[in-house]
């Protein structure tokens, strides 16, 4: 399915446009208005004649341009007639923001029916009813009606639920995780989940998809969609319900045993989408997967500041499918021409509180160049510098350092994290295997994702190893689905 | 097969009987163990001897729910004349019966799976696998995958199951043949997609002799 102009039009109508703060029809155009859209905007309005300043319209009719897409935020009963206007006037696209449709009762769900067979004979793409908006970053169309503005990247999302998919975008901007286009699928009328899947596989924006679901109607058409895309690029899904209880009808053993969820879970595994059981988990996982490449086996290589970092972070990953090898013998010399005496002497790497930044790089491309690893964590150089940060500040406070030189030095610091992250990226590029970093420190002036101009990669900064080791399990759980359908 | 099926839907069975529901699994691809049913004492008499001893005796009829409990499973009968009497005894209890299954005795190794079927409003037939016996519902660790499956999908699936250990050498018995686990499961997925009619399968207890995976136990039951 072909969404590109509802995602990327070049004119805007919004119906029931208005500049009185804290309707639907004020929060879309000004959210449009202000966050910077490059297209044409144009209010429909029967009682303003001026919204935001901008000359209103009667009708969609009435106006003389091209119009691609159409926000409809008038009440349900007036949505039949502005739909003629857009099909009269040739708009192909429609977000209809109203609510009043299918979520209110049998005449709600006429009505959506209705909306539904008009779009299926004019050819009419319909986001909604019942809608949050959409967002495509890569044009700067920020259309919600709760106003958050992610920074551009690679993460499209398509979500049941218009707040939850709001409060992801939120955190999405607070940490800059980047987002390529949101869908907020509200009643699904006419568009469904498996549409907007479907298209985001072959959108060059995106990805990652990143989906939150509550059901859907035409399971055998989501598998199939679903394992289409997962074998171009990772779906990361949450889907709600999972203490729902299973069917009291069956008669069997099994059928017992089953239930919605535990099929969908089901699902999800034989049509390759990484499972996310909570939102915070959503989008660090869709970070993960957007930032680095995935390993093609599980075994990884711990390099760590500490040692019962290293313990702690080898224990998650046995009790997470992935392996920790013994040091092959040319990693092991090379380590120790270059490490103090007392180092681990094994996997995990123990530079045993040696915050060094070059013997970090070295150990970790060591490593990584090994044909014993697929994936590296490096524990505890990022953030260090937190706590040569407070003995500066420590001994600014007794006056034993001026102000300028604790500034000096607390910049220098942060310039060796950076240089550090970006050294990283760079070994991530050369030998195509996941490097995640755990931060010993981490402040909330920290990045949580590092980028590196021109790379492919980039680097989501962990604040514990559980995290990171989540992550690479689900992305080795990926990879290894891909392979065995591979051969 | 789809003459089992398709009479039994015709006389509006809710399901079928177990020597039925094992010619149907069997027919799909699952190994059941020797499967005949006796309508007279004497025909009991020579299946046994036929088939060898010990064998089990159990009523047969698509009603019967609850055999074990009725008095109507025989274990491990081992002279002609043990099977005269159990088939004495079974026919005795005022039951209607289609007859009574003569079945070889299996001597399993103590390893229990399932394979199942239940169709899901969404999605269709699903398939399951898991750790069977009489814990399976209290244990839990099975898996599911919606059908037609492919052999990666039936071999993720026996992979998925948390008494994996099971699976393989176990305590002087030899690892269960895979591949046929995988037949198995394919082919109750196969069975259901093409018959509509079936609404659930059990196949429970199915126990390792040898390597096989054999059934010994079925129910499937239909639609109504």
């Amino acid at each position: 399915m072909n969404l590109h102009s509802l995602f990327c039009p070049s004119s805007i109508a919004i119906v029931g446009a208005s500049d009185t703060l804290f309707k639907w029809g004020a929060y879309i155009m000004s959210n449009i208005l202000d966050g910077g859209f490059t297209g044409k905007v144009y209010p429909v309005s029967v009682s303003k004649s001026i919204v935001f300043g901008r000359e209103a319209y009667k009708s969609v009719r009435d106006i003389e341009d091209k119009v691609d897409l159409v926000f409809i935020t008038t009440p349900a009963q007036t949505v039949m007639a502005v739909l003629e206007d857009c099909r009269d006037s040739g708009v192909k696209n429609v977000v209809m923001v109203t609510s009043g449709f299918s979520e209110t009762g049998e005449d709600g769900a006429r009505m959506e029916k209705e909306v539904e067979r008009f779009a299926i004979e004019n050819g009419m793409h319909i986001v909604g009813p019942n809608t949050m908006g959409i967002v495509n970053t890569h044009c700067c169309l920020y259309a919600t009606g709760s106003i958050v503005r992610p920074v551009r990247g690679g993460i499209s999302i398509v979500a049941q639920s218009g707040n939850l998919g709001n409060q992801i975008m939120e955190w999405a901007e607070q940490e800059k995780i980047g987002i390529a286009k949101f869908v907020g699928s509200g009643n699904e009328g006419v568009l469904k989940v498996e549409d907007y899947l479907e298209y985001f596989m072959d959108d060059e924006d995106t990805s990652v998809v990143l989906m939150y679901i509550e059901g859907i109607d035409d399971g055998k058409r989501f598998m199939d969609v679903a394992s289409r895309v997962t074998a171009k690029k990772p779906v990361i899904a949450l889907k709600a319900g999972r203490t729902q209880s299973g069917s009291q009808a069956a008669q069997s053993h099994t059928g017992a045993m089953s239930g919605s969820h535990v099929i969908f879970e089901s699902v999800m595994k034989q049509t390759g989408i990484v499972i996310a059981r909570t939102p915070s988990e959503l989008l660090t996982l869709s970070a993960a997967f957007d930032s680095f490449p995935v390993p093609d086996d599980n075994r990884v290589g711990i390099i760590t500041l500490g040692g019962g970092w290293g313990v702690v972070t080898a224990d998650e990953c046995e009790e997470r499918d992935l392996s920790i090898p013994p040091l092959p013998d040319d990693v092991m010399e090379k380590l120790d021409k270059r490490l103090p005496p007392f180092w681990s002497k094994a996997n995990p790497v123990d530079l045993v509180g040696q915050p060094d930044i070059v013997l970090f790089e070295e150990s970790i491309e060591y490593m990584a160049a090994s044909d014993s690893f697929d994936a590296i964590i490096t524990l505890g150089m990022v953030g260090s510098k937190q706590f040569a940060l407070r003995a500066a500040e420590a001994a600014m406070n007794l006056g034993n350092l001026s102000k300028g030189e604790y500034q000096k030095f607390k910049d220098n610091l942060d310039q060796y994290q950076m240089d550090f992250l970006d050294k990283i990226i760079l070994i991530t590029e050369k030998y195509g295997k996941p490097i995640l970093p755990v931060s010993l420190a981490k402040t909330d002036y920290d990045e949580m994702v590092h980028q590196l101009k021109g790379s492919k990669y980039k680097l989501v900064i962990y604040g514990s190893p559980e995290e990171a080791v989540l992550c690479l399990q689900k992305m080795y759980h990926y990879s290894r689905y891909l392979a065995k359908r591979r051969n | 097969m789809r003459e089992i099926i398709m009479t039994a839907v015709e006389r509006g069975q809710e399901a079928l009987s177990e020597y039925e529901s094992k010619r149907v699994v069997e027919t799909a691809g699952v190994i059941v163990s020797g499967n005949r049913l006796a309508t007279s004492r004497d025909e009991a008499v020579q299946m046994a001897a036929t088939s060898g001893y010990p064998v089990a005796l159990k009523g047969c009829s698509p009603a019967l729910t609850h055999k074990t409990e009725m008095g109507m499973v025989k274990l491990k009968l081992k002279t002609p004349e043990e099977v005269a009497e159990a088939y004495d005894e079974i026919t005795s209890k005022g039951v209607e019966l289609d007859g009574v299954i003569v079945q070889e005795w299996v001597e399993g190794d103590n390893r229990e799976f399932v394979i199942g079927m239940t169709r899901d409003p969404q999605f269709g037939p699903c398939v399951m696998f898991g750790l069977g016996g009489i814990f399976t519902e209290a244990l839990k660790d099975v898996s599911f995958r919606v059908a037609p499956l492919t052999e990666v999908d039936a071999m993720e699936m026996i992979d998925e199951i948390r008494t994996q250990k099971l699976l393989g050498e176990f305590r002087g018995s030899p690892a269960v043949d895979k591949k046929k686990l995988v037949d198995a499961i394919i082919g109750i997925g196969n069975l259901s997609s093409e018959y509509e009619q079936i609404a659930e399968i059990d196949i429970n207890p199915l126990i390792i002799e040898k390597s096989n995976p054999v059934a010994v136990d079925a129910l499937v039951i239909l639609k109504k």
